[in-house]
């Protein structure tokens, strides 16, 4: 199943894993995760007193021939995980080569990939929403509208095809508010589960509020800070006037190659705050340059924090 | 530490003008960002917020202070005055001498000198005083006593180097009479110390500081040079040569011979340190002709490398023998090489059409203006008394003088002779006790010999020595060959000729090209061009003819460049090369040169920051 956005001998190697969650689904969907609920399925879970009604096929009868009494033997309900991939289009994200939406995209495509694999649903939230570009044909901002709109629920190996084509339909545009939407999507989730933050975090507002929220609605979190060569080591020199492609804001500087180890602590700091952030709250953090490669992420970064197994 | 100009501190002012423009925005490059958040975070983290710090952190500020603070330390010239005495009066001679121009100092030792003396016009403290006299073949003040260092500076430069000798005792000389009775005063001579004898300032206590330039005595040098009718040949000419080598190293090199810039011969020369090599070329010619000796070696001191000479083609003599009848003097005076001679018995005029006149006992009614060989003749315009000696033995002859060479006086005896009183422009040839016997001497323009007795009361005539004196004296007298001499002249010295006709204008053209016009009084008998300072070969044009007259230095004190490290004066005094240097010492020049390097470093840190 070959795709634009990942080489065949790639999702080759993810059909192999399994999203690994640490709490037990609460999906009221039936799926291959273990939960709470009580079901059909081969794992034995409890046992109860018969009441009148019951199925009999599930009455233990070796335990009536001991006690003379009935018992309905209860078994564990299987549930899918819905997994919740928070991606950031912002207009900041088209940037660095290669571009940071290019990469992001990419890692977007493999989570969701083997989480269709696992029979578990999968919802990408792209934010900021789609913005009405005046020079843009009408039919492609409709199409990406209608890309979004698949993106919210997919379910199925058979949907991953489409998945891909849905997410190589987005565009990088508008200014990202980044605890809006995270804020927005923990309220919308029906049931927590997974939720993937992918995204640069340069967002002036911070990340707090919105990482808080989705700790607050029981998700189990990832993040990945996705970071542009350029954004790690300028090659900009000189007297600079520099505009934020977001916000339009102006900021002038005088850089040269002296101050490049300055610069790059303060990147250092500000990647170790949110790591800090991340780390206390049993947040998976994960911190990419978009110039490395997919796999070095995904099969062995990704494999080792037990994101997948 | 003081300082010759405290008022440029003003100029301290400007410094709040360089903070001035780093408040002035710069022109920034603008560049879109993914995001602008890290950049503010950087510029957080490295700006302070206060402003004073901000400017304490900008090294390209305080760079750019230093650099003001220190050409304005420069402006205000600071010097240490405590290095010499101040002297009222200093006296600056230049050597301008051919030896000056050698190239084992770079540029050449007179351009060093020239530095070295401006160097102590820079050290001039306000009040003091300076004179720049330039000593070559004459002295000549460049600049009276001034304390204004532009007009000293100006001197100097104006100075330039020539190809004659040093006449370093006229300018001593002068410089002696400007600094006596001036206390404290002082001569510095900027030389190579290749100057004559200087005896006659010895013991005068001369305030004289030498300041000794050149390293090496590589050269070598023509150092005479003549040309005459080859004695063997007399449709030859026999150019005499003397070529030394004065440096300390045997030296192979090539001598040239040009005639009328036309090479005839070249001779290999292998000279061995401090010899001298006599050469003599033969040539032909058919014309009067400039001969050119030039040696083809590469020596500190070019001036010497190449000589020229005028040559005249030999033409007949024209004598006039007055005389009673004197067979052998006439017979001796045939003999001699070229003579046209024609004998009279007495003068009624100047003989104005003759080279010259032997006047034999006879004392004409008029004197002839010409050459005169006058024997046994008493004439009281060449010396006054005359006396009458009896039998005078010959004590004495000089036998050096050109006159009398290969002509002794062994066994001659004289009956009778006058005697005179040796004049003041003649110098006596022979001697008795009593008197001269021969004179000979130049009258004003006019060449005499005097013979005090007739030949023909001595045994002298029979005597070997007669003929060659006879010869000799034709020789002498022949005033073609003191006009060959006179196109000769040494640089510096003046080029003198006599004026045949009244002419209005003359016209030089030097060796480099340049013309001279020369406006001629028409009262004067004599043409003196004074402009010989380069060496070579000079046209001088005056109506329609034209003479050629060569200048050289064929001097050997000045082709012998080796550095003194001393200069005699006399027997008792000598100075010694100083080693002092010029006074106050200005720093402006080290200040400037760290202001330079601060500016470069500057420029560095500025495109360090930026690239």
């Amino acid at each position: 199943m070959p795709s634009s956005l990942l080489s065949a001998e790639l999702l080759r190697r993810l059909e192999q894993f399994q999203l690994l969650a640490a709490r037990r689904a609460k999906s009221s969907a039936k799926g291959e995760r273990r939960s709470r609920a009580r079901g059909q399925s081969v794992e034995f879970a409890d046992y109860r007193t018969y009441v009148h009604g019951d199925d009999f096929r599930y009455l233990d009868w070796s335990l009536y021939g001991r006690l003379e009494r009935l018992f309905l033997k209860l078994y564990e309900e299987e549930r899918e995980l819905p997994v919740r991939i928070f991606l950031d289009v912002s207009e900041s994200m088209s940037f660095g080569t290669p571009r940071k939406f290019d990469f992001a995209r990419q890692v977007a495509a493999a989570l969701g990939y083997v989480a269709l694999c696992g029979f578990d649903r999968v919802s990408v939230i792209a934010f900021p929403a789609a913005s009405g570009d005046p020079n843009l044909d009408s039919t492609v901002l409709a199409r990406e509208l209608a890309a979004r709109a698949a993106l919210r629920s997919v379910r199925g190996r058979k949907s991953a095809m489409q998945f891909f084509e849905n997410l190589a339909a987005l565009r990088a545009g508008g200014a990202a508010n980044l605890n809006d939407a995270l804020r927005r999507g923990a309220l919308e989730a029906r049931q927590a589960g997974l939720a993937v933050v992918i995204s640069d975090f340069l967002d002036p507002a911070g990340y707090e509020p919105g990482l808080n929220a989705l700790i607050g609605r029981g998700f189990q979190i990832d993040v990945i800070q996705v970071l542009s060569p350029e954004e790690l080591a300028p090659t900009n020199f000189g007297d600079l006037r520099l505009v934020d492609s977001e916000t339009g804001a102006t900021q002038e500087v005088t850089f040269g190659r002296h101050r490049m180890r300055a610069y790059q602590q303060t990147v250092q700091n500000f990647v170790q705050r949110l790591r800090e952030h991340c780390r206390t709250r049993g947040i998976n953090f994960f911190n990419v340059s978009s110039d490395v490669s997919l796999e070095q992420l995904l099969l062995k970064q990704l494999r080792k924090a037990q994101v997948w197994g | 530490m003081n300082f010759l100009a405290p008022a440029a501190f003003a100029f301290a002012a400007a410094i709040p003008v360089v903070v001035v423009f780093y408040l002035l925005k710069r022109k920034r490059v603008v560049r879109l960002v993914s995001s602008t958040l890290l950049w503010q975070q950087f510029l957080a983290e490295t700006q302070a917020s206060s402003p004073f710090q901000k400017l304490r952190k900008n090294w390209l500020l305080i760079l750019q202070i230093i650099l003001l603070l220190l050409a304005v330390l420069a402006l205000a010239r600071p010097y240490f005055a405590a290095r010499t005495l101040p002297a009222q009066l200093r006296v600056v001679i230049l050597d301008t001498s051919a030896s000056m121009q050698a190239t084992d100092e770079t540029p050449s030792r007179f351009e060093k000198a020239r530095a070295e003396a401006l160097k102590w016009v820079d050290g001039l403290a306000n009040n003091d005083q300076m004179v720049v006299l330039v000593a070559g073949a004459n002295t000549e003040v460049k600049q009276s006593a001034t304390s204004e260092k532009a007009a000293l500076r100006r001197a100097l430069q104006a100075c330039a180097c020539s190809d004659g000798p040093t006449r370093l005792v006229a300018a001593l000389r002068m410089a002696e009479s400007l600094v006596r009775d001036q206390r404290g005063a002082e001569i510095h001579l900027f030389s190579d110390g290749a100057v004559p004898d200087l005896s006659e300032f010895d013991n005068k206590a001369l305030p004289l500081i030498f300041h000794r330039v050149g390293k090496d005595s590589n050269n070598v040098g023509i150092t005479a040079l003549d040309v005459r009718a080859n004695p063997e040949d007399a449709h030859q000419r026999a150019i005499y040569a003397s070529v030394a080598n004065f440096s300390s190293n045997n030296v192979q090199t090539e001598l040239e011979l040009h005639l009328d810039g036309r090479l005839v011969e070249t001779r290999p020369l292998n000279i061995p340190a401090g010899e001298t090599s006599p050469q003599v070329f033969l040539a032909s010619q058919a014309n009067d002709a400039v001969f050119t000796l030039r040696l083809t070696v590469k020596d500190d001191l070019a001036a010497d490398n190449e000589a020229s000479i005028v040559s005249l083609l030999p033409k007949p003599v024209k004598t006039l023998l007055v005389t009673k009848g004197n067979r052998l003097l006439e017979k001796a005076l045939r003999a001699a090489s070229n003579v046209q001679l024609a004998v009279a018995s007495d003068m009624t005029d100047p003989a104005t059409d003759f080279d010259f006149v032997v006047l034999d006992g006879i004392s004409p009614s008029v004197w002839p203006k010409g050459n005169v060989l006058a024997i046994h003749v008493v004439n009281t315009n060449w010396t006054p008394e005359f006396t009458q000696i009896d039998g005078p033995p010959i004590v004495d002859w000089r036998a050096a003088h050109p006159l009398l060479r290969y002509a002794g006086f062994d066994n001659v005896q004289i009956a009778e002779s006058f005697g005179a009183k040796c004049p003041s422009w003649a110098v006596s040839l022979v001697d008795s006790p009593q008197a001269p016997l021969i004179l000979a001497g130049d009258l004003g323009r006019q060449r005499i010999i005097w013979i005090g007795f007739d030949v023909l009361e001595s045994n002298w005539p029979l005597r070997v020595s007669f003929p060659i004196f006879v010869a000799n004296a034709v020789e002498w007298l022949n005033p073609a060959n003191a006009k060959g001499g006179q196109l000769l002249v040494k640089a510096g010295e003046a080029f003198r000729m006599g004026l045949g006709r009244a002419e209005k204008e003359a016209q030089v053209t030097l060796p480099d090209g340049q013309v001279k016009k020369l406006p001629i009084d028409s009262t004067a008998n004599e043409l003196v061009f004074g402009e010989t300072y380069k060496q070579g070969i000079y046209h001088l044009r005056m109506g329609t003819n034209e003479t050629v007259f060569c200048v050289d230095l064929l001097d050997a004190v000045e082709s012998n460049i080796k550095p003194r490290d001393e200069l005699r004066l006399g027997d008792y005094t000598r100075i010694a090369a100083t080693t002092r240097q010029r006074t106050n010492m200005e720093l402006w020049r080290s200040i400037a040169g760290a202001g330079l390097l601060v500016l470069l470093f500057e420029w560095w840190y500025y495109h360090r920051r930026t690239a």
